[in-house]
């Protein structure tokens, strides 16, 4: 389980507080008003911002103490998720191990309609594609906890359904934790568990 | 890595601190402060502060309508040519330049009855003259660079406006401009103070001699230690503070390459486009004449009967002494820079700024100071006959280290800042970071690379007390040649070493667009 207990994170002059409880296998979504934290709460939780107080445990172990390498976290950021110099397909394969068959890569990339795009480099892509690439690529690393940062704000209605039900599906047939952060109903309705409120 | 980092960077500053102490110690004390009260001390010092703040002057001033009329005339003949000679010309050997405006300038040169009675190319004005020349060039790339950072949709907004040119000029080009123009001062300020060669040839006695000149003149007439190290502290306190300032005040892209193609850039009227084209051209006659001014003199020998093997084995010799320095400062400066980027990365802006200043000291300490204080340490512990050449190579790879760390440092903090959070989410392996980082630093490498091997193979001033007549490098042949007045010979030479280093500048940038 995921537990976040008593949290403390420093935002400027402010401290933001988080409590929340997932279970492995659960898709909880994160709503709220800009500024409230939400991103904030994704970065503590993955290691990049240093935490003021509190615990943030998965399985009973504090990962407090683990820098961003050793937690169990794949992480979406809202953007810059892609190295531009190197092509789509070389982006999509790193932080997969090496012996990770490139199968479920090739599927997802049909389903989620950019399998034409593989070869090209980032800069030719629009946001929507890149969107996609990213998180393909966040999905199917082999982590535990996954992270999603607002990862349908650049699609289309029609492929935002298409990527928020394979989400969804990707994420329950893996049994991971998801947390993702979204301004819209639809995306609660279509991908998480439950919702909550900061 | 960290550590080969902090490694690299003490070794730089132990050979610096080295140098110093041997100098001290031979002369059995510290510097001779009482120096500073005196007439001669203070003249030097003005001197270099006068001739360098025109020098950086003029090179910006007329780099800015070069620079404008690249930019706003993309098409215009062989521009590209252009930009590859503005490297060649900012990494010319300067002995080549000086043999080439003594052509075109001197006595007897092309264009001197032109000039009237009075004129004297030995002076302020032939410094002048010769630091303009290497430096213009540099500053117009990095104007025209920073120019290229405007986005299309500032100017479609202009257009759209209809903003007067005087408005685009202050609401657009000079707020781009404005950072850059201000590094860009001080960094060819300090090369001017800094300068050595051009002042020993063309300064013109006492009441044209810089600090750097001065200490190569108290240690080789005099033998006036205390009196060098006065001037010594004097240039690196002064140098070294303003650069120091330099470093706080902002970045610049220096000498990488206009990548950024504009779909959108105003067209000018017809007036406008003829002010471009003929500033245009003659900003190719003001970099061509000098080279040009080489070519009587190397009519006038005798090729066949020339002993062109006796070029033969310099420029090998020149080459390998180049390559290994220019391969090791950029190792160096790769690994300098790691500790500045962790500082960078953890906000440490102290740490950063001080990391900074001593992965490019080189640039600001006296070159003269270093390599003689490191003779006279050496000598007694090493046979510098037989070990002097490892020297040469040694000191022309720290001298150079600062060009490649100002060119590499940009590049890797961009990376850093767009990648570096990236990184540590997908959790890569030091080694999968190396083989991401190496295609984004590629260009800024290669161009790096080409640019200190020039540098260090028109070194001179590190041979002249390093190096021997067995291992003698093409500047040193052309200097000797000069010095026995076989101006035609040194000509020749001249004309060889920079048909090699426009060889060299020409293969790299080929490399480097197809990187």
């Amino acid at each position: 389980m995921l537990e976040i207990d008593n949290l403390r994170v420093k935002q400027g002059a402010a401290e933001l507080h988080y409590n929340l409880r997932a279970l492995p296998g659960e898709l909880l979504a994160i709503q709220g008003r800009s500024g409230v934290g939400k991103s904030t709460l994704l970065h503590a939780i993955a290691g990049f911002l240093p935490v003021a107080g509190g615990d943030i445990r998965w399985k009973g172990r504090s990962l407090l103490k683990l820098t961003v390498e050793q937690r169990p976290v794949s992480l979406l950021f809202q953007d810059h998720n892609l190295f531009e110099h190197i092509n789509v397909w070389h982006n999509l394969r790193l932080g997969m191990p090496a012996e990770q068959s490139p199968e479920p890569l090739h599927q997802a990339a049909e389903v989620l309609q950019v399998t034409e795009l593989l070869q090209r480099k980032p800069s030719e892509l629009s946001g929507g594609q890149r969107q996609r690439i990213g998180l393909i690529r966040a999905l199917l690393r082999p982590e535990p906890i996954v992270l999603l940062d607002e990862p349908f704000a650049e699609l289309d209605p029609q492929t935002r359904q298409l990527a928020a039900e394979w989400s969804r599906a990707t994420a329950k047939n893996g049994h991971k934790t998801l947390l993702l952060v979204t301004h819209q109903d639809e995306d609660v309705e279509r991908v998480a568990d439950r919702a909550l409120q900061l | 890595m960290q550590r080969a980092g902090i490694a690299a960077l003490l070794f730089s500053v132990l050979v610096t601190v080295l140098a110093f102490q041997g100098l001290i110690g031979f002369g059995h004390g510290g510097a001779d402060w009482s120096l500073l009260s005196d007439r001669y001390y203070q003249s030097v010092l003005l001197f270099s502060l006068k001739q360098a703040s025109l020098s950086a002057l003029l090179s910006l001033l007329l780099a800015w309508p070069l620079a404008r009329a690249l930019y706003y005339r993309p098409q215009l003949p062989a521009r590209r040519g252009f930009l590859s000679l503005c490297v060649l010309a900012f990494v010319m050997p300067t002995l080549v330049l000086i043999t080439g405006l003594v052509a075109l300038l001197g006595r007897n040169g092309l264009l001197s009855p032109l000039l009237g009675e009075q004129w004297n190319l030995y002076g302020l004005n032939g410094i002048l003259i010769a630091h303009v020349y290497l430096n213009l060039p540099f500053a117009v790339r990095v104007m025209l660079q920073q120019l290229q950072h405007i986005p299309d949709s500032s100017w479609q907004l202009a257009a759209q406006l209809k903003l007067s040119r005087w408005q685009r000029l202050r609401l657009i080009e000079w707020p781009t401009l404005k950072p850059a123009v201000l590094v860009l001062f001080g960094f060819v300020f300090v090369l001017c103070f800094n300068s050595f060669a051009v002042v020993l040839a063309l300064g013109g006695g006492p009441r044209a001699t810089t600090l750097e000149v001065a200490i190569y003149q108290a240690l080789k007439y005099d033998f006036n230690i205390p009196e060098a190290l006065t001037l010594a502290w004097s240039q690196l306190l002064i140098a070294g503070s303003l650069f120091l300032l330099l470093s706080r005040w902002g970045r610049s892209h220096w000498l990488s390459v206009d990548t950024l193609q504009r779909q959108w850039i105003p067209q000018p009227n017809q007036p406008m486009k003829l002010i471009h084209a003929m500033v245009y051209a003659a900003g190719w006659l003001l970099l061509l004449l000098p080279i040009v001014a080489l070519l009587p003199g190397v009519l006038e020998v005798d090729m066949a009967r020339f002993g062109w093997s006796a070029l033969l084995r310099p420029t090998l010799v020149s080459l390998v002494v180049g390559l290994l320095a220019a391969g090791g400062a950029m190792l160096l400066a790769y690994l300098m820079l790691t500790p500045v980027r962790q500082a960078h990365l953890k906000r440490q802006r102290k740490r950063a700024l001080l990391l900074e200043w001593l992965s490019t000291h080189a640039l600001v300490a006296p070159a003269m100071v270093v390599s003689v204080g490191l003779y006279i340490l050496l000598l007694r512990q090493i046979d510098l006959d037989r070990w002097g050449m490892l020297f040469v190579v040694l000191l022309n790879m720290l001298m150079v280290v600062p060009f490649a760390v100002q060119q590499l440092r940009p590049r890797l903090l961009q990376y850093d800042a767009q990648y570096h959070r990236l990184c540590r989410a997908l959790k890569l392996s030091g080694r999968q970071r190396l083989r991401l980082e190496w295609p984004f630093l590629r260009p800024a490498f290669i161009a790096s690379f080409a640019l200190i091997l020039v540098l260090a193979i028109g070194d001179l001033a590190i041979f002249a007390i390093f190096g021997n007549e067995q291992w003698t490098t093409l500047p040193w042949l052309i200097y000797s040649y000069a010095g026995s007045y076989r101006i035609a010979e040194a000509s020749l030479a001249s004309l060889l070493l920079l048909l090699l280093c426009a060889l060299i500048v020409w293969a790299f940038e080929r490399i480097r667009l197809d990187a």
